[in-house]
């Protein structure tokens, strides 16, 4: 009887024993799936991996900003002494202002803002049609227009700019800010062969039904590029739009060729001339490092600041955008 | 019947004319025309008159000047090519990655695609040239560590040991400059699709595989495309060495154009190496697979 028993108690225990050992594997097994993960790219140790990837890769991008931030707003008596490197002790606004009066801010803000608009609209347009004729229609020579197009991406400015000058001074355009913008109503100016070619991209990814229907419809090609595949190319507008804006803006090669000692030049011409000027007296030693570096940090800041606004407010769409333009097939 | 399809072809052929007829207009008048006319000019030597512009052929003159009787266009282009071919491979890996990181699903990575398109917006202007000169480009990494004396150990005296130094030197510069690439990947990313993954995962691939067998191999197309774009935006910054020997050339007309097209010639011959070289490696890899 007590034999019986034993061997029930015994078996009872080993049973609990296994339980208990198998609840521990489960436990093992959860902790190391939430660790790792069923599959490596959702565990806890891929996600702080990518954490702290993308955290030390974002702080190189935002340090260069903020502390520009930082050390326009700096007095000279912060700036020399070492103990003070994030958090100036009182918000100085003289270099800002001395940056504003240097640029004639108002006036080189508002005549950079007519031009890289209307070199980003027209960007938007002129860019839609050719590539909508490289994706989709026929043409004669067709192969060759697209080397072309392939060697108008590759020529760097520097070879054209010469003769262009002269062909503008010719024209009686030299010196005038109509120079920078004519050649965006065609699909030029800056890279915009590489706008040409994501617009082409773009209409590749579409399905051809849409264009057959529209075929048999009879209605003709422009009617229904503005009317169906214009607006259907909202992505690829958003990221030529924004590029065009942004790069024209940046742009200092073209602006200093085409306008050389013009009076009225856009912001980041003001910006880099302002920079050489600083960068000569800081060499003649009339003024010391501590004085020309928080101007030219407040300049850069007022040069950038516009972008980076437009920036902020598109980019939950630019970002959206990115992913559906299928840039590339 | 017949005419009526000859008719509809032509009809189409017309459209489509119309369509690229502006860009065809443009490229000629921006284009095609400087191009010709800088060539012609750095066969010439150019004299600005008053009311007009005196050519004087001299044939090869300035070519020969540049190519073999001065060394300021070798001295410039010499360090800068090296500095290139270590950096375009730094360029590349680090996008890819970063944008492969990207897709991942991760809270918060709206943000942080918000911050990595941020260098796009800076990398073309002065303003990026100012954060270099700040010295924010340098992580400063090989002082501390005493890399350099190492490296100066393995690399020995070759003139490989300055561009090297030099692209570590301004890691933080080549991230700058990988903006672009990294929205390039990210778009090509989207165009492989889910179910590749899936049924790769379900065949028991571990990721590390699923890389190189799925993943690279789609992507193959957006490398050579980000390689293009690399190069072409490398050799055309209008900070780079060359670009200061072209702005204080000698002033001559024919001289700089001169400069100007040999330049050119040398990115072509470049592109065309780099594009030989990435089709021999892609075809290894492909018949390494097979």
């Amino acid at each position: 009887m007590s034999t019986k028993l034993d061997l029930v108690k015994s078996k009872w225990t080993l049973k609990r024993g296994l339980g208990r050992k198998l609840g521990m594997k489960n436990k093992v097994r959860k902790v190391r799936y939430a660790l790792l993960g069923r599959e490596i790219n959702n565990g806890l140790v891929f996600k702080l991996f990518l954490y702290a990837i993308f955290l030390s890769t974002s702080y190189i991008y935002i340090q260069p900003v903020l502390k520009m931030v930082v050390k326009m707003l700096m007095n000279g008596k912060d700036i020399i002494d070492p103990t003070v490197t994030w958090i100036p002790s009182t918000l100085y606004m003289g270099h800002l202002s001395a940056a504003w009066e240097v640029l004639k801010y108002e006036k080189s803000v508002i005549i950079s803002i007519i031009v890289a608009l209307l070199v980003a609209v027209f960007h938007c347009i002129s860019c839609g049609f050719a590539g909508y004729a490289f994706a989709r229609l026929e043409f004669p020579f067709k192969r060759i227009a697209f080397v072309l197009l392939l060697v108008a991406f590759i020529i760097p400015p520097q070879v054209v700019v010469l003769p262009s000058i002269l062909a503008y001074r010719w024209a009686g355009l030299d010196n005038s800010l109509v120079s920078l913008v004519i050649p965006a109503l065609f699909g030029f100016g800056v890279k915009g062969s590489l706008f040409v070619i994501i617009y082409r991209q773009f209409f590749m990814t579409q399905p051809r039904e849409l264009e057959e229907a529209a075929k048999i419809d009879g209605a003709s090609a422009i009617k229904f590029y503005l009317k169906v595949m214009f607006p259907l190319a909202k992505p690829a507008i958003i990221v030529v739009f924004l590029f065009s804006f942004v790069w024209t803006w940046n742009d200092t090669y073209m602006p200093r060729m085409f306008l050389g000692g013009a009076e009225d030049v856009p912001l980041a011409v003001q910006m880099s001339r302002l920079g050489q000027s600083l960068d000569n007296l800081m060499k003649a030693s009339e003024m010391p490092a501590y004085l020309a570096e928080p101007i030219k940090m407040a300049a850069s800041f007022l040069t950038i600041l516009p972008p980076l606004l437009l920036y902020l407010f598109a980019q939950r769409y630019f970002v959206e955008s990115v992913e559906r333009t299928g840039l590339v097939e | 019947m017949k005419k009526r399809i000859l008719k509809g072809k032509t009809m189409r052929n017309l459209e489509g004319s119309l369509f690229i007829l502006p860009w065809l207009l443009g490229f000629m008048a921006f284009l095609a025309f400087p191009l010709l006319f800088s060539l012609y000019m750095s066969f010439h030597n150019v004299k600005v008159l008053p009311f007009q512009m005196k050519y004087d052929y001299v044939g090869f003159k300035y070519f020969k000047s540049i190519l073999f009787e001065s060394s300021a266009l070798y001295d410039s282009i010499i360090p800068f090519f090296q500095e290139a071919i270590v950096m375009i491979p730094v360029i590349l890996v680090f996008s890819l990655l970063i944008a492969i990181l990207l897709n991942q699903k991760l809270r918060g990575r709206m943000l942080f695609r918000a911050i990595f398109f941020l260098p796009v917006i800076f990398s073309t202007g002065y303003v990026l040239t100012e954060f270099v000169n700040q010295g924010e480009g340098s992580l400063g990494f090989l002082e501390r560590y005493e890399l350099s004396s190492y490296l100066n150990m393995v690399l020995g005296d070759s003139s490989w040991t300055n561009p090297i130094k030099q692209v570590l030197n301004r890691f933080v510069l080549v991230l700058w400059f990988s903006g672009v690439q990294i929205i390039l990947f990210l778009a090509g990313r989207q165009t492989i699709s889910a179910s590749a993954y899936e049924s790769a995962r379900i065949d028991g691939a571990s990721p590390w595989e699923v890389f190189w067998k799925i993943t690279l191999p789609a992507m193959s197309p957006f490398i050579l495309l980000n390689l293009i774009y690399t190069v072409v935006d490398l050799f055309t910054y209008p900070f780079n060495p060359i670009m200061d020997l072209i702005g204080n050339g000698q002033g001559s007309y024919g001289y700089n154009s001169a400069l100007v097209w040999i330049y050119f010639m040398i990115i072509i011959i470049f592109l065309s190496v780099v594009l030989l070289f990435y089709v021999r490696l892609s075809r290894n890899r492909s018949g390494a697979r097979r």
